[in-house]
């Protein structure tokens, strides 16, 4: 390697000073949320006077948060769903294909991930004004799949690379059809690049707020809208409850990657 | 009727013409090698035949019917491919059944054959590891078994070995040819390598930009070239400049620089009186002598630029009095050779049948 960090003498402590903080800067804010959903104080004083699971209880007590967490988990599901297969079958077509043009299709395909969120939410907007999608639950899971299909797609594209057509080609010559061969022997073999694309989709709509708020209607929400309305209306403690629990959905997750990355590679 | 025909095939890639004009038939049981440079077509007639790609043109009859309609999937043909592709997630055994569940035999008789394939590729007591656990060539012995399980009719194998060192490469080349003596199965075989072709083969196929230019078994490519491009390809060979005198009945009159002229070479590709041509001769059957020979007899007066120990044979390099670069190469205790030295004057002898005249 070109930088030794054991070879830096000095510079090394420097180093572990820059990363030490830029963690604080990133974790910080999640360790203060965190804290103060367990602070006793009902104006969210820091430090916290006291502990309690008050507001966790305040949380599971209270019908309209639970509803909006089923929302959240429902739409987060049914985009996972389609993302993996609008995506696996995307996929397909953007490696094994052959026809002009694909490049270009591959660079449309990512761009949602560029396009400010916000633009997209007002023209998702307008367009489903007119054929009435607003306030719906597919119109929650077409705005949340336009986002959550580009990370499938790099996902599984990506692992369908790293696999070798000839593998399947090797099936189809023992026998099976091109369709068999892709099911049995190509799926469980880039099955990695599967479950990763399901856990960014889901976690894409899960954590999502912009294009939500603009899908929402009084009667359907998702938790990041409810947090997001009950903030303008007063500061409870619920919130850093309900905030807590959303970033405990995604960091369990996000470990469960990790933990299965690792374990393909040993 | 011969097993296996293929008939003026032909694939064009948009302007880029993979095979040209291939025509070959192929008997029950033989070993056939496709030898030939990278980029003279011979992954994509393998290709063409396994049903991966479509032919442009030509056709291909198996047992006298055409395959070129039958998806690859129904073709019953097995193939060893040159990158490892032994299905990551299964093991061993699971690789070998695949074929087998597919056609949905039952499993008595699949772990049987698994059984009995694992023994043919000698891996008995694989069954259980992954691919991952295994070598490369472990890996490929293991595809083949599994190509051979459903008793494929015809057996393709596109440079299986290439990414093996050399001796591991030798001692599967010595397996693949007892699994063909026992399966008797017809095997079409891919090699850029002369010596893994000459090893493994019944017949050889040397391709050249997307033509057979000759096909024949070793012995008969290495006496008989029927082009340049041949006697370059398989075996050592030198070439010196040649000009036609006469020709008559596949035989040439010829003359080299002012004074040498040569009668009675075997000519190959016809050639005028009168024109340029080239005078093939292999390095092993040059005899060397120290000074010059008398005018007129087929030697070539040469000066010794090199001399190479190789342990059985001693490798002379000279230059020839009209500017080749030749190879000659003597057996070990060879007496002219163990008093030569860089600079020495040389006379190379042939027998002027057993050279070759290819015109320019
Ligand atoms: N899919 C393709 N598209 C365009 N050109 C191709 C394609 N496949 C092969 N070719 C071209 O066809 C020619 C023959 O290729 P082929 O793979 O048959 O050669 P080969 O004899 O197997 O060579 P090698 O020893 O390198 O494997 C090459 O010039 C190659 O570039
Ligand atoms: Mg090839």
């Amino acid at each position: 390697m070109l930088l030794n960090f054991d070879r830096l003498g000095g510079w090394k402590w420097i180093l572990l000073g820059i990363t030490g903080l830029t963690s604080a800067f990133l974790i910080l804010p999640i360790v203060f949320i965190a804290a103060l959903s367990f602070g006793s104080s009902q104006w969210l004083i820091f430090p916290p006077p006291g502990w309690t699971l008050k507001w966790y209880a305040m949380f599971f007590a209270d019908p309209r948060w639970l509803e909006a967490a089923g929302t959240s988990f429902y739409i987060a599901a049914i985009v996972t769903v389609l993302s993996v297969l609008i995506g696996l079958v995307a996929s397909f077509g953007l490696v094994h294909g052959r026809f002009i043009g694909k490049e270009g299709l591959r660079a449309l395909f990512l761009t949602p991930m560029i396009l400010p969120v916000v633009v997209l939410a007002v023209a998702l907007y307008a367009f489903f004004l007119r054929i009435g999608l607003n306030g719906t639950v597919t119109g929650f899971v077409i705005a949340h799949l336009v986002v959550a299909l580009p990370f499938s797609i790099l996902s599984i594209t990506n692992a369908l690379e790293g696999f070798d057509k000839s593998i399947e080609d090797a099936a189809v010559l023992c026998g099976a059809s091109p369709l068999e061969a892709k099911l049995r022997i190509t799926l469980p073999s880039i099955s990695h690049g599967l479950f990763s694309a399901a856990v960014f989709s889901f976690l894409t709509s899960w954590d999502e707020v912009v294009l939500a708020i603009f899908m929402a209607s009084p009667t359907l929400q998702t938790l990041p809208v409810k947090i997001w309305a009950t903030l303008r209306q007063d500061l409870t403690p619920v919130i850093a409850a309900a905030s807590t629990l959303l970033i405990v959905v995604t960091i369990a997750l996000m470990l469960l990657v990790a933990l299965l990355r690792k374990g393909l590679k040993s | 009727m011969s097993f296996l025909q293929i008939r003026a095939l032909r694939k064009d890639y948009g302007i880029v013409t993979a095979v040209r004009d291939v025509n070959l038939t192929v008997e029950r049981g033989e070993f056939m090698t496709f030898l030939g440079p990278s980029g003279s077509g011979k992954s994509t007639t393998l290709y063409i035949l396994a049903g991966f790609e479509n032919p442009t043109a030509g056709d291909i009859l198996l047992d006298g019917e055409s395959l070129i309609s039958t998806p690859s999937h129904k073709r019953n043909i097995g193939m060893v491919f040159q990158r490892y592709t032994l299905f990551p997630h299964l093991s061993v055994g699971e690789n070998i059944a695949f074929p087998l569940k597919v056609r949905r035999l039952p499993k008595a008789e699949i772990d049987a054959k698994v059984k009995k394939m694992l023994k043919l590729v000698r891996l008995e007591g694989f069954e259980d590891r992954k691919p991952a656990q295994m070598s490369g060539g472990q890996q490929q012995r293991v595809a083949l078994a599994r190509a051979l399980a459903y008793d494929p009719p015809v057996l393709l194998m596109d440079e299986p070995l290439s990414a093996l060192d050399k001796k591991l490469r030798e001692e599967i080349q010595h397996e693949i040819r007892r699994i063909h003596q026992e399966t008797e199965v017809t095997i079409l075989y891919v090699t850029h390598d002369q010596e893994e072709a000459l090893r493994l083969s019944d017949r050889i196929a040397v391709f050249s930009r997307g033509v057979i230019d000759q096909i024949g078994t070793g012995p008969e490519l290495y006496a008989n070239p029927a082009t340049r491009f041949v006697a370059e390809f398989v075996g050592d060979s030198d070439f010196v400049d040649c000009r036609i005198l006469s020709a008559q009945n596949g035989r040439a009159d010829i003359s080299i620089g002012s004074s040498l002229t040569i009668r009675g070479v075997p000519m190959h590709g016809g050639g005028a009186a009168g024109g340029m041509a080239a005078l093939m001769l292999r390095p092993e059957r040059l005899s060397l002598a120290r000074g010059s020979v008398g005018e007129g007899t087929a030697n070539l007066a040469a000066t010794v630029t090199d001399i190479a120990f190789l342990g059985s044979n001693i490798h002379v390099a000279a230059a020839a009095e009209t500017g080749e670069a030749l190879s000659v190469r003597l057996p070990f205790g060879h007496e002219a050779a163990s008093s030569l030295a860089r600079g020495d004057m040389v006379s190379l002898g042939f027998d002027p049948a057993s050279a070759h005249v290819f015109s320019a």
